[in-house]
């Protein structure tokens, strides 16, 4: 059952997330049309759309890995990122790496305290135990000499979280950690997620998975291009909205969008 | 042998990349500032300065490596051109204008003509202090930088946007790779020529693959093997010039260094693949055959102890079980008496108590694993005997003992036949 973190709802703790009007185009695509929403800290919060709806955009925006045409801001716990990264850890999709590179399972959950290093430094003895306690939670510990070349889809996931949570931060942003799992992982996934929240972490996790979009998470994003909504999942994972998100109402809009979008880049004679 | 050095550490993270065909495009690339630095050189009139004419050919030669760079990068994002398709327009462009540019100065700076040429193929037979001096640094300061920022380099190569995200200066450590890798090329340039530049960039770090799974001794082997081409080229094609002036001095046969540390490199990249103890082909190949080896002892074992331990069998008996040819069943069976497990009698083979042991051992293995496949897997009788067959070679002491706990002992397979016990 959800217990209630002590600081979420409390006013006077930051808000771990504020977008405003972000829009992000890329040529003749507009990926994000402007999203503006707030997220309090201590909360488990969905991201979920369609295919092609934003959704890894809207994360890699907000880290600052992409370098289109992007205007409007983000603030983490009312500051800008520079100031806290050391508080916002990512788990990028598993395909977005190639894992033939030579490098162990401990080697790979290190890189998540080169962070807290800083340039030119080695891990120390101290960050080599912290791998080791988090290797143990996510259950991977006997693998961890192993090539990662040589691990499953749920073991490769694990390892990813592992060093994310390696990061020990306040926000995590997590790109489709439950996709190509087994049981057994979703559930240590889970589990770890909710000791998180516990602790007044703060969680972003794009999901697919409807079914459990409830059981799971505590709040819900609904992204398709736009905001359709973001709040309390009693309020706002009701069927009226994901007619909203996953409907054909706005293809219309969508259609003028890209239209003005060509013309305004110049694909198309006006 | 220094230049080698460098370049070989800079292969490794371009292989990583997997952006292997860059060497290609940068020593291309540089080819024209090569022929431009000779010509300003020979048009300040500074014909017979050794160090200043390298000074401009170094010069000439970055700024176009620099700019070939730009503009795929350009290509790729304005244009929207594939990476491939940039990279190899750029590449030949830029050669094409260095070659046409090179019969220009044939005739109008005909010794320094030579020395472009030189270029193409390399010659390191002609150094001075200076350019071991230059050469030193170079390399001194590619391994500084690969020590230092070593887990930097090791996490940007991995997973780009992560270490952006943690916040690892992604793009000064990117722009210092890149100047590091255009001076390894343009400076190897010299020793291994520009046609074959990328080859120095790539072959060790291909054959140190093979050798290490882990990114810190893939550096080493890379550096090693670069080194050792680097060494054994110059001094073979040192040598075998010198031979080949013996045999006949009227053909003035001089070979370029650039080929012969190239050949030397591409030696022992396929050394590595064949025989690395790993991934070596030829080493797999043993490996295989070993294996099908004791398969054959093993079956042949099998077929004697299920009819009857006790009897002797003849060669004919055993060829019509096998489908292997008598001259090899004669070798396996001679092995096998070397073994201790069979002993001939004229004509006739009995097994020897090691050779009953170890065919009770192998008929038990068949028959555990056709019960587990019926009990646990539900697969029908009848089809189990084919899995068991593959198997029985291959289920080790743990996975035996771990079957008979499961099954719980068993004494009776589902064929209805006794179970030997271990």
């Amino acid at each position: 059952m959800k217990t209630m973190p002590p600081n979420r709802l409390d006013p006077s703790s930051p808000l771990a997330l504020a977008v405003h009007q972000l829009m992000v185009n890329f040529d003749t695509v507009t990926a994000l049309w402007d999203i503006t929403l707030s997220v309090p800290s201590g909360l488990l919060v969905a991201i979920v759309g369609p295919n092609g709806a934003g959704k890894s955009t809207f994360i890699k925006a907000a880290l600052g890995l992409i370098s289109p045409v992007l205007s409007g801001n983000f603030s983490f716990f009312e500051t800008s990122l520079d100031n806290v990264r050391q508080r916002v850890a990512y788990m990028p999709q598993r395909e977005s790496v190639d894992w033939d590179f030579p490098i162990t399972v401990r080697d790979l959950v290190v890189m998540g305290r080169y962070g807290k290093l800083g340039l030119c430094r080695h891990p120390r003895k101290e960050d080599w135990e912290i791998v080791d306690d988090y290797l143990e939670k996510v259950g991977m510990t006997n693998y961890a000499h192993r090539q990662i070349s040589q691990l499953s889809g749920g073991q490769q996931q694990r390892v990813f979280l592992a060093r994310a949570l390696a990061q020990e931060a306040d926000l995590y942003f997590m790109d489709e950690p439950f996709t190509g799992i087994d049981m057994a992982t979703e559930v240590v996934m889970i589990e770890l997620l909710q000791q998180l929240r516990s602790k007044g972490k703060t969680v972003f996790v794009v999901h697919h998975d409807l079914n459990t979009v409830e059981k799971y998470f505590d709040w819900v994003i609904l992204l398709n291009m736009r905001l359709i909504a973001c709040g309390p999942i009693s309020t706002y994972f009701t069927p009226s909205y994901l007619q909203a998100t996953y409907g054909k109402n706005y293809a219309l809009f969508d259609q003028a969008l890209k239209l003005s979008q060509q013309k305004q880049t110049g694909y198309i004679s006006p | 042998m220094l230049m080698c050095f460098s370049a070989s550490l800079m292969g490794v993270i371009v292989f990583l990349r997997k952006q292997s065909l860059l060497g290609e495009a940068l020593s291309h690339a540089a080819y024209p500032g090569i022929i431009a630095g000779v010509m300003f050189a020979g048009s300040l009139s500074f014909d017979e300065q050794e160090s200043w004419i390298s000074f401009f050919i170094l010069c000439g030669a970055f700024c176009t490596a620099w700019l070939g760079i730009k503009m795929i990068h350009w290509l790729q994002e304005k244009w929207r051109v594939p990476p491939d398709a940039a990279l190899c327009f750029i590449l030949s462009t830029f050669f094409g204008i260095g070659v046409t540019a090179t019969s220009e100065v044939q005739f109008s700076f005909t010794p320094l003509y030579r020395r472009a040429l030189s270029y193409l193929y390399g010659q390191a037979a002609t150094m001075t202090d200076i350019h071991i001096v230059l050469y030193s640094c170079l390399a001194f300061f590619v391994l500084c930088v690969v020590i230092f920022f070593y887990k930097e380099l090791q996490i940007m190569t991995f997973d780009q946007n992560y270490a952006k995200s943690i916040g690892i200066p992604v793009k000064k450590i990117d722009a210092l790779f890149f100047i590091l890798i255009i001076l390894s090329v343009v400076i190897g340039a010299r020793s291994v020529g520009v046609v074959l530049m990328s080859a120095m960039l790539i072959a060790p770090a291909v054959a140190a693959r093979q050798c290490s799974h882990n990114l810190a001794l893939f550096f080493v082997w890379s550096a090693i093997f670069g080194l050792f081409s680097g060494f054994f080229g110059n001094y073979f094609s040192v040598q075998f010039t010198e031979i080949l002036s013996q045999i006949s001095p009227h053909a003035r046969i001089a070979l370029p260094t650039g080929p012969m540390i190239v050949l030397v490199a591409t030696t022992i990249c396929i050394l590595t693949l064949l025989l690395s103890p790993t991934r070596g082909l030829f080493i797999r190949f043993c490996r295989i055959a070993y294996f099908q080896y004791t398969s054959t002892c093993e079956n042949i074992l099998k077929s004697v102890g299920r009819i009857d331990p006790d009897r002797s069998f003849s060669l004919d008996q055993i060829k019509k079980t096998q489908q292997i040819s008598s001259l090899y069943l004669r070798w396996i069976l001679w092995h096998m008496k070397r073994k201790g497990w069979i002993e001939q009698d004229n004509s006739s083979f009995f097994l020897t108590q090691s050779g009953k042991a170890r065919s009770a051992k192998i008929i038990r293995l068949h028959r555990l694993w056709e019960l587990y496949l019926s009990t646990y897997l539900g697969v029908e009788a009848d089809r189990v005997h084919r899995s068991a067959e593959e198997m029985e070679h291959i289920l080790t002491p743990e996975l035996e003992q771990e079957l008979s706990l499961l099954l719980v002992n068993p004494t009776q397979d589902p064929h209805h036949q006794p179970i030997p016990p271990p």
